[in-house]
């Protein structure tokens, strides 16, 4: 019985102080900081914001050489949520609240080139060498990497359509805080 | 191990998941997936299949994480469509 006592009491001393010096002396650097910023935003690496993905974004923002405001996907809504938390004011003039678009192709045009879905980092589009490329909706961020590459323009950005499939019960708005 | 299957059309697209043995075949992923079923327009004998944007035969042997795509084929001559003025400096993948 006093063996059992003793010995857990020393285990437990033990591990916390070794707990206590680790977290002293091995303490991460902003790195916390930068994971959650990376969290909040979308991680679809679009690119949109002019660094190569939202691993380098969010250290730019953490850093504070890019605005909270640099993400366009995420608008406004993120922009406030990433000024929270840095505790910044944001400037949300320039940004407009995004309307969701998906990319369409147009299948009179598309030639089956295979250059847009190379590009495309969420794989959400099939198709193959002369064959007929066809974005999958519901995998689709909107990123407008294909738009950019099709040489004959048969991808567009377009509001996404509000079928029974897509429609969703709209959120509840939130309540001015009781004070 | 778990596949991929998918097959689109302009309005409706198809990306099914399908839990299959090792060493499944692609013609065994489209049978296990019932895709067929589903859009029983497929006609295997005619319509290309691919592997992430690979062709590939009927009886190719798949990895975890490949996704089966059934094909169309183009409906345009590739020679008639006007094409995009290129951009100069504008950087190409091919």
């Amino acid at each position: 019985m006093i063996i059992a006592i003793l010995s857990l009491a020393v285990l437990g001393l033990g591990l916390g102080l070794m707990l206590g010096f680790a977290s002293k002396y091995l303490k991460v650097e902003a790195g916390a900081l930068v994971r959650e910023i990376s969290d909040m935003l979308p991680g679809s690496q679009c690119g949109q914001c002019g660094f190569p993905g939202c691993g380098p974004a969010a250290e730019a923002v953490a850093g504070g050489q890019a605005p909270v405001t640099l993400c366009p996907p995420g608008g406004p809504s993120l922009a406030l949520a990433l000024a929270n938390k840095l505790g910044v004011s944001a400037d949300l003039s320039g940004m407009e609240e995004h309307i969701p678009k998906v990319a369409f192709i147009n299948e009179r045009l598309c030639i089956g080139c295979t250059k847009c879905f190379k590009r495309c980092p969420t794989d959400a589009l099939v198709g193959a060498n002369r064959q007929i490329h066809v974005v999958i909706r519901d995998a689709c961020t909107g990123c407008g990497k294909c738009v950019e590459v099709c040489p004959t323009e048969s991808v567009q950005l377009r509001e996404e359509p509000e079928t029974l499939e897509s429609w969703h019960w709209p959120k509840p708005q939130e309540l001015p805080a009781a004070s | 191990m778990k596949v991929g299957v998918s097959y689109a059309l302009p309005q409706r697209q198809i990306w099914l998941d399908v839990e299959v043995d090792e060493g499944a075949t692609v013609q065994d992923v489209i049978e296990r997936s019932g895709i067929l079923q589903q859009f029983p327009e497929i006609d295997l004998s005619t319509q290309k299949i691919g592997v992430f944007g690979q062709l590939a035969k009927l009886d190719q042997v798949l990895e975890e994480g490949d996704r089966v795509e059934i094909y169309r084929p183009i409906t345009v001559d590739p020679k008639t469509v006007k094409r995009k003025r290129k951009i100069p400096g504008a950087k190409d993948d091919d």
